[in-house]
């Protein structure tokens, strides 16, 4: 009986390690990509998301901040055995944001949830040419209605992006703001 | 009724069906309405359990509200249930992939993405009658039992946190995976059932004919990885199966017109959803298959289409701009044909035709919303 405790203990000091505190200031996204933070967020691990880099203000799976720094053309996006196998889902230099949004749609509802875009619209972001979308999802696993909003551009044939992510009514209106700050403030070094 | 009794029943009235063992087996015969079991039984719990899965069902924001649509499976569902009708309610459910399912309170699921792969009414008769099959020879009660040992491994796996949540949606996902033997007799009553029906039993091995084209196509080609396929015999073996239980007694409808005017009101959606799947492959073995069944249908052009722009392997973009074309010349084309046809042209610096092609879909599609970005490429191309 002693196994189960020793479990318990090991999975949750996992739990613990698979969080960091991201604190306010400037901070570098991947090699190329700097944010400005008004606030503090927080880092998970998120195997299932790579290669994104997972921030959440609430805990996941209630709001997600998706970070992608420098996808390189062909390189294969939150990669699962089954996606990576499939080959399905990466990122190729020439895509046209339409492209982009599809393939995030793609990734999104792999689970079986519905993703509606909202609005795709030009704007600059980290300094380049760029998009800008809003997006509804409903998640399949637990049917909760999520806002979605994102950014993104391709500078020197690499995809970056932010996608932000949370349940409509609440946790999405208290986030909107701090994520549309942190998008204006992103920099792509060239 | 015992496990043993219970599969040699079963055997026995899968047996009945088939030519040349019929004689030498008691025939299977559709059994009576079933009572409510007990509350207090292990069968009434899951009963119990089904009918809170369907409340949350009917709140659903997946599930399809088409009075219409729903009226008109409802009614295969019950020429094919006879008496058990009053006991079978069928949902609707927007999710794209190829399933059905059918729990022992009688709640039925249909998956959009099965009625948008059947050809006809028949074919989905053959889906429906096999779940149904499920239901008359109350399979669940078995598996019920299976689950059993699998509930207290879920119930460990649960106390730590995520890890459970994945635990319970396995659990929840293999709750009906029924064993072979059972798949086999469902079919086989299924077959049983279409035929009473008046339906065309052939059609039931086309269903799995034309699903092996999309598993062939997938570049893994690993069919278990559909959630209807998990535990279920191999296409190939399944199909011939059910064309040699067919050939017994041919003949019946399958009534394809009537299903392509009942489904057309939500093609496109049904398309769009395929189409961003993202599994290119068998999208295109389907849509393939479609165009060949419906050449003149522009929403397949259509579908085709955006699955070879987005796939953008060599030589794709010249075959979707080939089928945006003939999309287009069939007529009542969708509006995304138009920007598919000008993102195209745009990167191929065909600027004039890119400009026309984003301004026919602006015109039909004004409140479309991506029109801002569309609207910027036109003038992009204006200089």
């Amino acid at each position: 009986m002693r196994t189960l405790p020793m479990a318990l203990l090991v999975f949750l000091l996992a739990g613990c390690a698979g969080v960091a505190k991201v604190e306010s200031g400037e901070r570098g996204l991947g090699e190329r990509m700097l944010v400005s933070l008004d606030g503090p967020w927080n880092k998970v691990s998120a195997p299932d998301r790579e290669p994104a880099e997972v921030w959440t203000m609430e805990g996941r799976p209630v709001d997600e901040l998706l970070i992608y720094s420098g996808i390189k053309n062909e390189q294969v996006i939150h990669a699962t055995a089954m996606g990576a196998n499939r080959k399905n889902f990466a990122f190729r230099s020439g895509m046209q944001p339409d492209e982009i949004v599809a393939m995030f749609e793609g990734m999104l509802t792999r689970d079986g949830s519905t993703f509606k875009l909202v609005k795709l619209a030009p704007a600059d972001f980290g300094g380049a040419k760029g998009f800008r979308f809003e997006y509804a999802l409903t998640r399949k696993v637990d049917n909760v209605q999520l806002s979605g909003l994102g950014f993104g551009t391709v500078s020197g044939g690499e995809l970056f992006a932010l996608l932000y992510q949370a349940p409509r009514l609440a946790f999405f209106p208290r986030h909107q703001p701090q994520v549309e700050k942190m998008a204006r403030s992103a920099r792509i070094k060239t | 009724m015992k496990r043993r009794d219970f599969l040699a029943g079963g055997c026995a009235g899968c047996a009945s069906l088939l030519p040349g063992l019929a004689a030498a087996q008691p025939a299977w015969e559709i059994p009576a309405r079933f009572a409510r079991p007990d509350a207090g039984s292990d069968e009434g719990g899951l009963w119990s359990m089904m009918d809170r899965e369907e409340v949350r069902l009917r709140k659903s924001p997946f599930s399809l509200r088409d009075p219409k649509l729903q009226a008109y499976v409802q009614d295969i569902a019950c020429r094919l249930a006879g008496e058990h009708c009053p006991d079978v309610r069928v949902h609707l459910v927007r999710t794209p992939l190829f399933n059905a399912s059918m729990a022992p309170n009688g709640m039925m699921q249909v998956w959009s993405g099965l009625m948008l792969r059947v050809d006809n009414e028949a074919q989905l008769a053959a889906v429906l009658g096999h779940e149904i099959g499920h239901y008359l020879a109350r399979h669940s009660v078995e598996r019920l039992r299976d689950a059993k040992s699998r509930s207290a491994f879920g119930m460990f796996i649960g106390m730590f946190g995520a890890v459970g949540q994945l635990g319970q949606l396995g659990l929840i996902a293999g709750m009906f995976a029924y064993s072979r033997e059972h798949e086999t007799q469902a079919d086989s009553i299924g077959v049983l059932l279409m035929r009473k029906a008046g339906y065309d039993a052939a059609e039931a091995a086309k269903v799995w004919e034309n699903l092996q084209l999309e598993m062939k196509a997938r570049p893994d080609g690993d069919a278990s990885r559909s959630p209807f396929f998990a535990t279920h015999p191999p296409a190939a073996e399944r199909q011939q199966a059910l064309a040699e239980l067919a050939r017994a007694s041919p003949g019946g409808a399958a009534n394809e017109a009537q299903w392509r005017e009942g489904v057309k009101p939500f093609l496109r959606d049904w398309l769009h959803e395929e189409v961003k799947r993202g599994q290119h492959e068998e999208s295109l073995a389907l849509l393939g298959r479609m165009i060949a069944r419906s050449p003149a249908a522009a929403d397949y052009r259509w579908a085709r289409g955006e699955v070879y722009r987005l796939r953008a392997r060599d030589g794709d973009l010249d075959s979707a701009v080939a089928d945006y074309l003939a999309a287009v010349a069939d007529g009542g084309e969708p509006p995304d044909t138009h920007r598919g046809l000008g993102m195209i042209y745009r990167a191929r610096r065909q600027s004039p035709e890119a400009r026309t092609s984003f301004q026919r879909y602006l015109e039909l599609a004004p409140e479309a919303p991506d029109s801002a970005l569309i609207k910027s490429y036109v003038e992009e191309l204006r200089t």
